[in-house]
């Protein structure tokens, strides 16, 4: 896009967030910029990725496209289910990144031309690159659970992306009556955040437990194993109970499909009704990857796992959750670490550089009650191409931390994410 | 305290900046700026139990991780973390938030709360920790300004192990304190810029 172009587009675009910032940031007033670089996704991954990229190097024109006015975060949302926040607290605006001298722009990508190098948005706007990155998170796969589909999942809500879904779920939870059955149903790996489900029927139980203390939370899995299983099993007897009950996959809790009419979900031995039902849907890298032929057979995106340039077209770079990242998990940090492994990567590509040596870092902290916190770390490097964790490094809290030490990782926990989000919009 | 040079120190120094650029190493903003998810974009800490890390010395940086990496140093997760690098690796990371700039949190706290902390301070803490916790150098920190959360937190774990505290004579003094002793001298600390 041309200056007069993007000035023309500015002004026809319905919001264009810190427009008025555009003219003067010092980056973009300079001479011709270094290259163009559009970032698309205004989550986890993207944000970082547009703000580490203009740390780097301030010649690079950095352009960061989200089709939504706010980011909603998904961290933390599950403490929305159980009442001790609100969804506003997860609310963030792009305003800090437009004073740092990023062009943000409200618009949602529809095509993408890896050949000629331009994408377009549903407003019609079309942007030119040198490269791209995306950052579009997770899609759902509708074919997986038998009568599961967008629809349906309006009456019975994933909230595996927060806002509205999250509410909805909140507002299920508030109308059911004490003695009822929550049911989550959690999706087979891989899949965003993997301690999410178990940190949630917490959380709903720590609402339960002051509210309704005769219902039960029934966890259905696909898998016969989950992230800080030990921690949270501990963690959910020693504040709950036997409220919360997980059925394994080999133990019938792989959920086939649902039927809407009576709220059941249907399993390969036993079905299971419920007054509040929670199907998570499997998943797949965010539509939009999958649209510009970014994702192979398992319908996630194969990339350099050195540089996060997708294998399928070198100048389109995919990070976070739609990535295939060796090791590492779907998580806001791994988003977060690989956003800057990227942009360091693509900084010095620019610049003919030799691409500099990565380095991965992964930390999820979840919350079993107030007061009461738990997590997993790890550290990662590049080994023949792919990415593994260090070993001696990471794992989990130790499981015979005393009462004080969960509550000061509680407290870490929050912490976390007040640094996270200042990280990506500060 | 005085400054001590520590031969060990200078000589990694030397070594990760001469071989910072060759492959296989990896940069130290690289290593860095995986720790800003937690400690805030270079090092500058948004809150409130999570410390702020940039501008410290150096010296007590590469040696405070590399306790952590040993288990030397108490940590609910530094430990697990620090394990994944190699000294020449802690010690690019040192390095690279000794050159940031420290900032302030901009909390004041009640003037009782100060007053007893600092009364506190100026019998018990002041001859280590100089000018009011301001003063830092390769043998302890600067606390002037940090988070009173962390502060609170890191003088808690001390009181718990007490003795074993590092250094004892601290940990001796720690051990003695009451909750609203140790919350007023986080506050104090804190409420000093
Ligand atoms: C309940 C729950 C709890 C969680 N808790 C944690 C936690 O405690 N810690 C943690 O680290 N992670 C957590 N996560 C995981 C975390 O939310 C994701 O891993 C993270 O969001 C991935 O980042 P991303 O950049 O890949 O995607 P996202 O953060 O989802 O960002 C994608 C962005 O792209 C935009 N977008 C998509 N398509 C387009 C398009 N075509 N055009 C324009 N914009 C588009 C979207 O609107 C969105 O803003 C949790 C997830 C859930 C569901
Ligand atoms: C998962 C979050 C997390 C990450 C990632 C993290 N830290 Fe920490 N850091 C903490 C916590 C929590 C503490 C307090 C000690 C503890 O309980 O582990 C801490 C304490 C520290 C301290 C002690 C401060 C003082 O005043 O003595 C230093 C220094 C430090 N971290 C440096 C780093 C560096 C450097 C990195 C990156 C290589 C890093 N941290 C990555 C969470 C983190
Ligand atoms: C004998 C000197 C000495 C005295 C007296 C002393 N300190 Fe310290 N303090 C140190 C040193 C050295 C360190 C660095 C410890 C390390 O390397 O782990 C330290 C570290 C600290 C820390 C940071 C610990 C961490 O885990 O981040 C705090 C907080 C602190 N001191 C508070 C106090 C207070 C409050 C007092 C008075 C009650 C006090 N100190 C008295 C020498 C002293």
């Amino acid at each position: 896009m041309t200056d007069v172009q993007r000035r023309a587009f500015l002004k026809s675009s319905a919001v264009a967030l810190g427009a008025a910032m555009l003219g003067v940031s010092p980056g973009m007033s300079a001479a011709t910029p270094k290259a163009r670089v559009l970032v698309v996704g205004g989550g986890f991954g993207g944000t970082i990725a547009a703000k580490y990229l203009t740390m780097a190097d301030p010649l690079i024109r950095v352009t960061l496209i989200e089709k939504d006015p706010v980011f909603l975060s998904c961290a933390m949302s599950n403490e929305v289910l159980s009442g001790e926040r609100d969804l506003k607290d997860l609310t963030f605006n792009y305003r800090g990144l437009a004073r740092r001298g990023i062009a943000v722009v409200q618009d949602e990508i529809q095509e993408i031309d890896p050949v000629a190098h331009f994408i377009r948005g549903t407003s019609g706007n079309r942007y030119n690159y040198d490269k791209l990155i995306l950052s579009p998170g997770v899609s759902f796969r509708w074919d997986k659970i038998d009568g599961l589909t967008q629809e349906v999942a309006e009456r019975f809500p994933h909230a595996w992306k927060a806002g509205p879904q999250t509410l909805k779920l909140r507002r299920q939870l508030e109308g059911m009556e004490d003695g009822g059955v929550f049911i989550i149903a959690a999706p087979p790996n891989p899949f965003r955040c993997p301690p999410g489900p178990y940190e949630r029927a917490a959380q709903v139980a720590h609402y339960f437990k002051q509210h309704k203390p005769k219902s039960k939370i029934l966890i259905l899995d696909a898998k016969d194993a989950f992230s800080k299983q030990g921690l949270f099993q501990a963690g959910w007897k020693q504040h709950y109970g036997d409220m919360i009950e997980w059925v394994s996959g080999a133990a019938g809790g792989s959920v086939e499909g649902i039927d809407p009419k009576t709220g059941t979900l249907i399993g390969p031995v036993e079905d299971f009704p419920g007054q509040v039902i929670n199907p998570i849907p499997h998943q797949k890298a965010g539509a939009l990857a999958e649209l510009a032929g970014l994702t192979d057979a398992s319908g996630w995106c194969p990339v350099d796992q050195r540089t996060f340039a997708s294998t399928l077209h070198p100048d389109i770079h995919v990070i976070g959750d739609a990535c295939i990242a060796g090791a590492m998990p779907k998580s806001g940090y791994a988003a977060n670490s690989q956003a800057k492994v990227c942009a360091a990567a693509i900084a010095a590509a620019v610049s003919g550089m030799p691409t500099p040596e990565p380095s991965y870092v992964n930390t999820c902290y979840s919350l079993i009650a107030p007061g009461h916190g738990i997590s997993v770390a790890g550290v990662y490097a590049l080994a023949d191409g792919r990415i593994v964790e260090v070993e001696g490094a990471g794992g989990v809290s130790p499981s015979d931390a005393d009462a004080r030490i969960r509550a000061v990782e509680a407290r870490f926990a929050h912490d976390w994410f007040r640094n996270i989000t200042a990280d990506m919009f500060t | 305290m005085k400054d001590r040079t520590r031969p060990s120190l200078l000589a990694l120094g030397l070594m990760a900046s001469l071989t910072a650029s060759a492959a296989g190493v990896r940069s130290p903003g690289m290593l860095a700026n995986t720790c800003a998810g937690c400690h805030g974009t270079l090092g500058a800490s948004a809150g409130e139990q999570m410390p702020s890390i940039a501008g410290m010395d150096n010296g007590y940086l590469f040696s405070v991780l590399s306790d952590y990496k040993t288990g030397l140093r108490r940590s609910t997760i530094m430990g697990r973390l620090m394990k994944g690098y190699s000294d020449q690796e802690i010690w690019a990371i040192a390095a690279f938030f000794a050159e940031q700039p420290w900032v302030s949190t901009d909390r004041v706290a009640r003037a009782d709360q100060i007053r007893v902390g600092r009364e506190i301070h100026e019998r018990q803490c002041e001859s280590c920790h100089e000018d009011a916790g301001r003063a830092q150098d390769d043998d302890s920190p600067r606390m002037a300004g940090q988070w009173s959360g962390y502060l609170n937190y890191a003088l808690e774990t001390c009181r718990d192990i007490g003795r074993r505290c590092h250094p004892n004579k601290m940990g001796e003094r720690v051990m003695a304190l009451s909750d609203q002793e140790i919350e007023a001298l986080a506050r104090f600390y804190e409420s000093e810029k």
